[in-house]
Parts: structure tokens; sequence; C-alpha cells
């Protein structure tokens, strides 16, 4: 809502600065969210009256003018010479003359160049103190032509902003939805004059009618739908011309965003901004049948608006129709048919409540947007509509030779009364935690329009207004007092009661997974959950996709985060970075079936995920690394390493066979049986729809699963205080005997003494002959009770060697 | 070097036995070579010819089988402290070719960086969010969470946004079904949170939201929010804003100056917007806080009496208060971030700065 300060002070007196007005209309609610001033770009422009004109000695197209600009204390070189190019310049004029220092909006010789700043000048030996403006060169206009020539009746020495009238300051003010009283000069001077304790002068109406002609002759309203038109009211005014409103309100109405377009709608919108009530003018003439019918569209009925735009209508929209046909969709937009043009003599001023639910339906329904269905959504005020009805009318005849016709036709059918609602103090208290009495509040709410019927024992009966729709209960009356006692002077209180009944979990149990990595060298992205429906396709094929997306690329919700990995992958590849070390905790979506369990809304899935992935070199680069690439076994031993972190040895993996339609060399992760996730190296098919050249690991585990717990503080176990002894044993088997298997097996027959085993070294090649391998481990073999003999030993790890010649075929390998 | 126990126990045995000689000539012969190792190699040659299992010294050990029984402790003896000999004599070698090496052979350049350690980022939305978590959970609140996919009942309808109503324009929505949609803010799981418990309840709410608004330097189509509330009997506006102003002191410093407004929230009444002293211009006015001199950092509000009602709590018994803080903004504040965008961008180049 844009506020002119000029236009406000017609209700309200204060000799505050537009700046702390602005403060303390923030203060209250009403936030100030810019403050304009309009003349602004006119500083160091006044009104100047050529008094003497000559000839320029040594250029043809040259005047050396003697301009009059009476600035005062600087008498008497009131009198300028200035040089001007300009073919209309002439004696007697009155001028925009641009004063040293100024700054000229536009130059005329090239329309790119920036604002330039007058200085004294000679212009071929003649001296110029100062500019007589073109139209275009102050920004008002195209004309380049020649000089702008000001109204002979202009005063000189005056502002040029003045002269303009755009001496106003414009506040800009964000009105919350529920304050639609707020969305008029009226309304907003209604909380100054409360703010500053000043007195609200709202126009007194005294109509003049005809005494000869009654409305009731010439026109009727009938109202079919109740429910959504509670009330309409009309004026008619006859004997109009058409034609430009006057120079105050023109500017009035720009200075709030309001595009001028003759007298007759320049009123309804100025009483619109003054007052709140959307009015619409009907060509009186144009309306068949002298009656107005408010009713509901026909489904599919069409009908064509003002702005030349034709809708179909529901069942839904209502509309304001004469004997014949519809003439506007009600609130909303008037239409062609019944527009006011220049040969309009008779208008009908419509001023009506339309229900505001039925008018936001409609406006969202037709995609339509105007000033009166902002207002109407938001909810006007029923017993206004006499008032802006009135207000028009005579404006009309003020600014439009109207003869207004007598009386007014007001159908009310369903009468909107002012709410009664009770306040209590203590109740005020309790809520603000303050310590207010019954004439605080007295006083802070009768200024605001609210009054007070009755007082007793603590309980206020108040009676809000109908301009406030957003008053219904006790909690909006305490607000209002809250807003006005000022939220400054309310204590900033802590009650410091420990409570741990809110304790539930810790402040994140990803915690500890994401200082995992970190430490491992991971970088924490965050990534959009939305990405284009067909890529989520590749993913899932039960894809939760958007009905109203930004964009194609933003239409659906990732069912898996790998491809949102990718992206980030791509554009680091794009940048240079191609040693990618990523972790991300999110979410992933996907569509299930109503039926099911467990989720909040029945139908959708999601799942707390953590996304790793690895791409580029393996080790940091440096100057003593290797360059080698990551594989496989990168990835297994990082999430080797956080699965035993955070789950021990309560894992294992499942090695698939058949190929992923997203990844090889894949690895499941089951913990107690539950499915986890799984890990693999991305096929190249897939990186080349993300332009990725390197090859990319990642892996995806349900963290919900991973942190779940039923375990309590882990256990203590006492380790052995006996020696350890170490034997090394490299076996040689087929190739394709799987080194877990074979591990395993000698797990399995190590028993109790061997405390731990590390494969340590993988050989293929000669001496070796083809299809065999070598796999050598380190045991280490411990007793907890006593230290092994030599013998003890021998007999483990023979044992040891026998069983995995049998089970395998392993040979030992000769030193 | 100086091994008197050994000299004077050997000079006692003057025993005409083969052992006696054999360990007589071994110890010249390794005099000799220790005198002479100038190489890592040889100094391993001289502990496999003397020291190892299968050297010099250890046969010498194997010989001592045979010795009769009666003298065997003595000799035994012998050969113990003669290899504790040798080993010293080994020990010295190594040691002269250790501090040799080392200052002259090689030349140790310390100025080569040190072998990396990959280090890992944390992004910049995490360190705020876990900034703010901790800071609410030091104050004794819960931390929970709720479905991004919601439906128009929890996003809307219970929070006292009614149908076809304006207040629903503040958040434009991305709908998956006529009734379901992804959640534009965390209040919804208020409502969630306040229909399984009963007060007194005090947690906070960390989440994703989303809002289907053009994506620019200033909005994003989706960013996080952590939503607070305390129910129980007798909580006020004016404790409100005491835990508002202890968080933010906590948050951005106890010089903070702040101010709080009226504004509108359908869930909340009265609800309030919380600024604070520009911090990249001291008030003063700048492009980020659009000449203003402040910032808005929060909204927040007394819970609504209806949205009391539509969960089963009586608001004559409980009140309470919700707030809502906007992690994006509030990290892209932090950091002087120009561009929200740069958030979901996740550039390396960019994650490593935080």
């Amino acid at each position: 809502m844009r506020l002119s300060i000029k236009w406000l002070r017609q209700y309200v007196q204060f000799r505050i600065s537009p700046e702390d007005l602005g403060q303390r209309l923030t203060s209250v609610g009403l936030e100030v969210e810019s403050i304009e001033h309009l003349g602004k770009v006119f500083d160091g422009f006044v009104v100047g009256e050529v008094i003497r004109v000559r000839k320029h000695a040594n250029a043809d197209k040259l005047t050396v003018c003697e301009v009059d600009v009476r600035r005062k204390g600087t008498s008497p070189a009131s009198v300028l010479q200035i040089v001007c190019g300009a073919p209309n310049v002439q004696k007697g004029q009155k001028v925009a003359v641009g004063l040293i220092g100024a700054v000229v909006p536009k130059n005329q010789h090239d329309p790119e160049a920036q604002p330039f700043v007058l200085s004294k000048l000679k212009v071929r030996g003649e001296e110029s103190n100062g500019m007589i403006c073109s139209e275009y060169e102050l920004g008002l206009g195209t004309d380049a032509n020649g000089i702008l020539v000001l109204d002979e009746t202009a005063n000189v020495g005056t502002p040029l902003a003045e002269y303009f009238g755009l001496n106003d300051i414009v506040f800009e003010i964000g009105v919350t939805p529920n304050r639609p009283d707020c969305l008029s000069h009226i309304g907003i001077a209604r909380e100054v004059a409360a703010i500053l304790r000043k007195k609200l002068a709202i126009p007194k109406l005294k109509i003049r009618e005809e005494k000869k002609s009654n409305i009731n002759e010439s026109i009727s309203i009938k109202i079919e739908n109740r429910r959504d038109c509670a009330r309409y009211s009309a004026r008619l005014v006859t004997g109009i011309n058409v034609g430009p409103s006057p120079v105050w309100m023109q500017t009035s109405l720009k200075a709030v965003g309001i595009r001028p377009i003759n007298n007759i709608v320049d009123i309804t919108n100025y009483v619109m901004i003054e007052c709140g009530q959307p009015l619409h003018a009907f060509d009186y003439d144009r309306i068949q049948g002298k009656q107005i019918v408010v009713r509901s569209a026909s489904e599919g009925e069409k009908f064509i608006t003002l702005d030349q735009k034709e809708h179909a209508l529901s069942a839904s929209t209502l509309m304001i129709c004469d004997a014949k046909k519809p003439i506007a969709i009600a609130g909303v937009m008037g239409g062609m048919n019944s527009e006011i043009s220049n040969s309009t003599t008779s208008v009908l001023i419509e001023s009506a409540y339309f229900d505001p639910a039925s008018i936001r339906k409609t406006a969202k329904e037709l995609g339509i947007s105007s000033d009166a269905a902002y207002r109407f959504e938001r909810g006007t005020d029923p017993n206004g509509t006499r008032f802006a009805a009135d207000r028009a009318a005579e404006l009309m005849r003020d600014l439009a030779d109207g003869k207004i016709h007598k009386g007014a036709v007001d159908e009310y059918p369903r009468k909107i009364n002012e709410r009664n609602i009770d306040v209590r103090i203590s109740q005020v208290n309790r809520v603000l935690g303050t310590a207010l009495v019954a004439s605080d509040v007295k006083e802070y709410l009768l200024p605001i329009g609210i009054r007070i019927l009755k007082n007793s024992k603590g309980r206020l009966k108040c009676i809000a207004p109908t301009f406030r729709p957003d008053l219904e209960q006790e909690i909006d009356i305490i607000e209002e007092i809250a807003r006005i006692h000022g939220y400054a002077n309310i204590a900033d209180k802590m009650v410091s009661a420990i409570d741990f009944s809110g304790m539930t979990t810790s402040p994140d149990e990803f915690h500890e997974i994401r200082r995992f990595l970190e430490g491992s060298g991971f970088s924490e992205v965050v990534t959009n959950s939305l990405v284009d429906l067909r890529m989520a396709q590749m993913f899932s094929d039960r894809v939760v996709s958007i009905l109203n997306p930004i964009s194609k690329d933003l239409s659906a919700m990732r069912p898996s985060s790998v491809c949102s990995m990718l992206q980030t992958v791509s554009h680091n590849n794009n940048y240079g970075t191609k040693d990618l070390r990523l972790f991300e905790l999110g979410r992933t979506y996907e569509t299930v079936r109503k039926e099911e369990k467990g989720h909040p809304v029945p139908g959708y899935a999601e799942k707390e995920v953590l996304a790793l992935c690895l791409s580029g070199r393996r080790e940091h680069r440096g100057w003593d690394s290797s360059d080698k690439g990551v594989d496989i076994y990168d990835m297994k031993g990082v999430v080797e390493a956080l699965l035993n972190k955070i789950l021990l040895d309560k894992f294992h993996f499942i090695y698939y066979d058949s190929h992923s339609a997203l990844t090889e060399q894949t690895i499941a992760v089951e913990k107690n049986g539950t499915y986890v996730g799984f890990l693999g190296k991305v096929k190249a098919e897939l990186l080349r729809k993300f332009s990725i050249e390197n090859d990319v690991y990642v892996s995806e585990l349900n963290v919900q699963v991973l942190v779940q717990s039923d375990e309590g503080a882990r256990s203590y176990s006492p380790s052995s205080k006996f020696p350890i002894v170490t034997r090394d044993l490299a076996f040689v088997v087929e190739r394709n005997v799987l080194a877990e298997d074979l591990q395993r097996r000698i797990v399995k027959i190590g028993g109790k003494l061997l405390a731990q085993i590390v494969l340590f070294d993988i050989f293929e090649g000669k001496p070796l002959s083809e299809n065999k391998k070598s796999l050598a481990f380190s045991l280490q073999l411990n007793s907890s009770e006593k230290t092994l003999t030599e013998e003890e030993v021998d007999s483990v790890v023979n044992g040891i060697v026998a069983d995995v010649h049998n089970t395998f075929g392993a040979e030992l390998r000769s030193s | 070097m100086f091994y008197p126990e050994y000299n004077k126990t050997f000079a006692m045995a003057e025993f005409q036995d083969s052992l006696a000689q054999s360990i007589t000539s071994l110890r010249a012969k390794a005099e000799e070579a220790a005198r002479t190792i100038a190489t890592t190699d040889a100094l391993e040659k001289f502990r496999i010819e003397f020291l190892a299992r299968k050297g010099s010294v250890g046969q010498l050990f194997e010989e001592l089988k045979s010795v009769p029984p009666d003298v065997k402790p003595k000799y035994g003896k012998l050969l113990n402290e003669f290899r504790i000999f040798v080993d010293a004599l080994y020990q010295s070698a190594k040691t002269k070719i250790e501090s040799t090496s080392a200052e002259t052979d090689t030349f140790i350049d310390l100025t080569l960086p040190g072998r990396g350690l990959p280090l890992g980022t944390r992004h910049p939305i995490t360190q705020t969010l876990d900034d703010i978590k901790s800071i609410f959970v030091s104050m004794g609140f819960g931390v929970v969470d709720g479905p991004e996919i919601e439906d128009d009942y929890h996003n809307f309808e219970a929070l006292n946004f009614p149908p076809n109503h304006p207040a629903r324009d503040m958040q434009d929505t991305f709908f998956l079904d006529k009734d379901v949609l992804l959640r534009t803010h965390t209040s919804p799981v208020q409502i969630r949170v306040m229909k399984e418990r009963r007060p007194p309840l005090r947690v906070i709410m960390p989440g994703r939201v989303y809002r289907n608004e053009a994506i620019s330097a200033r909005s994003y189509c989706l960013f996080h929010q952590v939503e607070g509330l305390y129910v129980d009997r007798n909580v006020s506006f004016s404790e409100l804003k005491g835990t508002l102003v202890a968080f933010a002191r906590a948050f951005y410093g106890s010089s903070l100056k702040y101010k709080f407004r009226p504004s509108f929230f359908p869930f909340t009444e009265p609800s309030l917007e919380m600024d604070i002293t520009c911090f990249l211009c001291s008030g003063k006015g700048c492009r980020v806080c659009k000449q203003s001199g402040w910032l808005e950092v929060l909204g927040a509000g007394m819970v609504h009496p209806n949205v009391l009602r539509n969960v089963g709590y009586d608001p004559e018994e409980f009140t309470g208060y919700a707030f809502g803080i906007g992690v994006e903004r509030t990290t892209i504040l932090r950091h002087n971030i120009p561009d929200i965008r740069l958030l979901f961008e996740n550039d390396m180049r960019f994650l490593k700065q935080f």
C-alpha cells in the first residue's frame, strides 16, 4: 500500500518528521518498507521567467537568455544569464531552470548517458549559469525538440517539485492480510491519530442532490445471491462531462501509483484509496431495463472484461447484471459493455459489500488481480458503502458537472452488525505478562474505533467496528492492546524454571555421523530436493511429482539422493574441482500405497538418508601422493569404518551378482536382517547424462535404521594380559575363491585363540600358475588365560592349514 | 666404549676349551668388522653375520647344548655376556651411521608441505542450524521433526488459515495432490506435536520447507526453518520476548540491539517480528538492510486460541508461544553471502570457506 503523506495530512495533523512517523507506524504493525521523496529528482530546479533574449554572437543556433529565478537571499543575482539552444525559447515564457549544482536526469545528446551535474561554464565566450530544460532532460517525457514551457501562472522561484505537485513523500507500507482497513488513507490516518493522540478528521459530506429526479425511478437493485452480496448501494449522477480530472487529483493518484484515466474513473479510484471501499462506475445509458441484478454466473458463461479479455465463468462467479446481460464480474472487474467512455453522460456508482472468500475464489480462478478484488477479498466495511457512494457522487458533481439524483438505492439483505467482544483484564495480563488496568485498556482502544459499552469487575464489553473484520474474539482485542501499548513496553521476562520434559532426543542424532565424515575428509553438501521429473524416473518408478512446479527441471521430489550428488559432482567438475569427497544428510521421497501404515501423510514416504560420494584421486594431491583414482574399495572402506563406528560389528554386506540399473560393483548393507542401503560405482551411461567424465562411487544409507539402537551403554570386555603370537600365512588358491569366504573359514577354525586376522597381501602372476592367486593373512594368537606355548600355536596353525586345504584347495605358499 | 662387566669375566676365564677359543676369535672378528661399518647395508650385514638367530653368536649357543651340565651355567653366563658385548658393538655402529647419514647423506627440505590430511567441511546451513539448536537445547527445549510432505489440514487449516483466505497467499505452495502439499513452514509440526503430547511442551522443530517462488538471489524454492513451541499454564508474551532476547544475545552477541514490532501470522496472536541492528553497517543503513539499519531475524507470537482448540487444548487452561527462525537468511547475514543460491550449488570453492 502506497501512502501519500500529503494526502494523509487531510485527515490528521502532525509535526513529526516522515522518518519518525515511519518508525511509529512500523512499531504498531504497519511496516514502512520504504520512504520515497517524490520531488527529490528536481532538487535544484526552479520555475524561471525568460526576461530577455538575444542572439549569440558566435553561434547561429544559440540564444543568450536572461532568466529571472528570484532565488531568496541571492538578490541582486536573481537574474541568471543562460545560453540556450532551443528554437522555441521566447521572452515572457515560464520555464524549468536547472541551477548550478542541480543533477539533470537525462542528456538529450546521449540517451545512454548518466545524469550529469550542472556547472558554470562559457559557451563560445558567453557565460551560462544554469540550464533551461526540455521535457526529455527532466525525465518527464520524450520531447527533446525544445524547452518545456510551463503554465503562465506559475510563480517564479517555486521549486519545480512543488510546481509539479511532487513535493510529497510516499511510504510503501506492508499491510498484513488481517488489516484491510489500512488499505486506505483514512484507515492509516486513524492509526496515526491513535499513536500520536491527535484528532482524526474524516470529511463531512453534505450531499447536494437534484430535487426533481429520484433515483428510484431510474434504477432498482435485485440481489439473488445474498450470501455473496450482503449489500449493494448505488448513486446515480447525470449530466456528466467526461474529461481529465484536475491536476491535484491526478497528482494524488500518481503518487500512490494509479494512472489517471478520466475524471469519473479517477474519482472512483480516489475514493477507494481514501476510504478503502472499491467503487465501480457504470455507464448508466448502457444498463438495460433500469435494473441491476446480482447473481451467480452459469457454468461456462462467457464475459469480456474491460481489459478486453474474454473469461469463461464458473457457477461460483458472482456477476453484476442488468435486465438482459452481465455487466461486471462482481468486485473483480467491470465489463467492456458498460465501461465509461468519453461520451458517457450518466453514471451509476456501485458501492457494495461482497463476501471475501467468494471474491478471492473468483479472482484466483480467473487469474485477475485488481485493486478492488485485493480489498474485497480481505474484507471491506459493509457499513461504509453509503459514505463512499456519496463521496464519489459529490466529487462528480464538483469535478464533472454531474447532477446527483435524489436518494440512493441501498439493498442490504444480510445486515452485518458490529461484534460484541468481552475482554477480561486478567486475561489481558495473563497473555501479555503485563499489569494493565481497565483505564489503560480503554485509552488504547477508543482511538482505533473500538468502543467500550460496559466495564464491570474487570470485564470490558467491547464493540468492534465493522471496518475491522479481523476482530472476532478476546485474543484479537488483546493484540490491539499490546500493539498500542507498545511491544517495547512489555518486559522481556524469562522464567528460569528447569524443565527436562522436552528433552526427548539428543540435539542431533546424526551428529556422530557428521563428525566422523568431516574427520574423514568429507565435505557436507545441502542440495535441492526438487529435481527434474524425467531424471527422477530413472531412479524410481514411484516418483512424487509436483502439480504446479516452478519449472520442468524442478518438477519432482528426488527418490534418491544420488541424483542430487551427481548434479553436485557435475557442477564441481565444470568448475575444475575433480577430486570430491562429499556427503549429504537429507531426505528422499517416494509414493507408497495409501493403505501402507506408518506414514504421516498416507501415500507418501519420506526417508532420512546419508549419501556418500567419491570421485577423482584417492589421495590428497601432494608432492608425495599417488595419482591413483578412487575405486570401490575406497567407498567400501569408508562405509565399513562408519558402520564399525556406530554399529560395531552388527552389519554385513551382500554382494550383488546382477547389476542394479544405476550402479555396478554394487554392495548392499544389512543390519540385523534389515536393509540399510547400498554402495557402488555409478554406471557410465548415467554419468554421461550428467556430463561427468570421471568415475563416481556413491553410497546411500538409511540413517534412521542406522542410528536406531536398542542397546544401552556398551559393556566392557577385558583384554588379555598374555603375550600375542603373530604368524603370517600365505595361501595359494584359485582366483575365484572369495577372500571373505577364506577368511571366515580361518576365523572359524582358529576359534577362541585367534584374536585377530588381517589380509595383508594379495598376489597374482609368476611364479604362480595362471588362475591362481596368493592371499596372505597375518594371524594374531592369544589366550586370555595363559601364555601360549609354541606347540599350542603350531597346533592351531596346522589345523587351519589343513582345513583350508580341504575346503578351498589352498596350498601354503613356500617362502 | 667401556664394558667393565664383560672384560672382567672374560679375563677370569682362561679356559683352554674350544668354546672359549671360539669366543676369543669371534670377538676379534666382530670388533674388526664393527670398526669398518660405514653404511646401513654393512650394518645389516654385521647383524646377520653375528646377531641373527643363525648368526655366529647364535651358533655358539647351539654349541652350549653339548657342554657338560656342571659347567653349563658358567658357560651360559659367559656366552650371554658375549652376546651383549656384540650387540653393544652393533648399537654403537648403528648410532654412528644414523647420526652421520641424517646430516650429510640426505638433504631434508623442511619447507616441503606436510603430507596433507583431507579436510572435511560442514555446510554453513548445518553450522547455523547446529548453533541455533544448541542454544535452545541448553534452555531446555527438546528437538522433534515432522514430514516435509504435508496435508492441507496440518499446513493451513489447523493453523487457523481459513480456506480461501488471502493469508494463504503469504506462502506460495507446491501441491502434490488436491490436499497434499510440500509444507510451506515448519509450523505443521506444532500441530503434530501438540496432538501427540500434552503440555508442558517445550520443543524446537527444525526442518526444510518449500515455497513456490521464482528463484533469485534473495529467494529459493526451499529453505530451512527452526520452529519453536512452548505451551503450558500461564506462558506469556513477556516471556516470549525474554526467550527471544536470550536467544538473540547468545547467537548474535550480547551487545545486540533489538526491537519487536507487531506482525500477522494466522496461527499466533499477538504476533511479532524481531529486528536486530544491522551488523553489517552497525545500523547506519546499507544495501542489505535496505537502508533501514535493521534486519528482520524472526517471527513469533502467542499460539492462537483457535489453534489450541484445534489440537484439543483448552485455551482457558493453556497458553503458549511459538516462533520461527529462517536458517538461510540467518546464514547469509552471518557470512555476508550475497546470493542464496550459492548455498545450494555446493561448489567446493564455496564450501571450503566455512
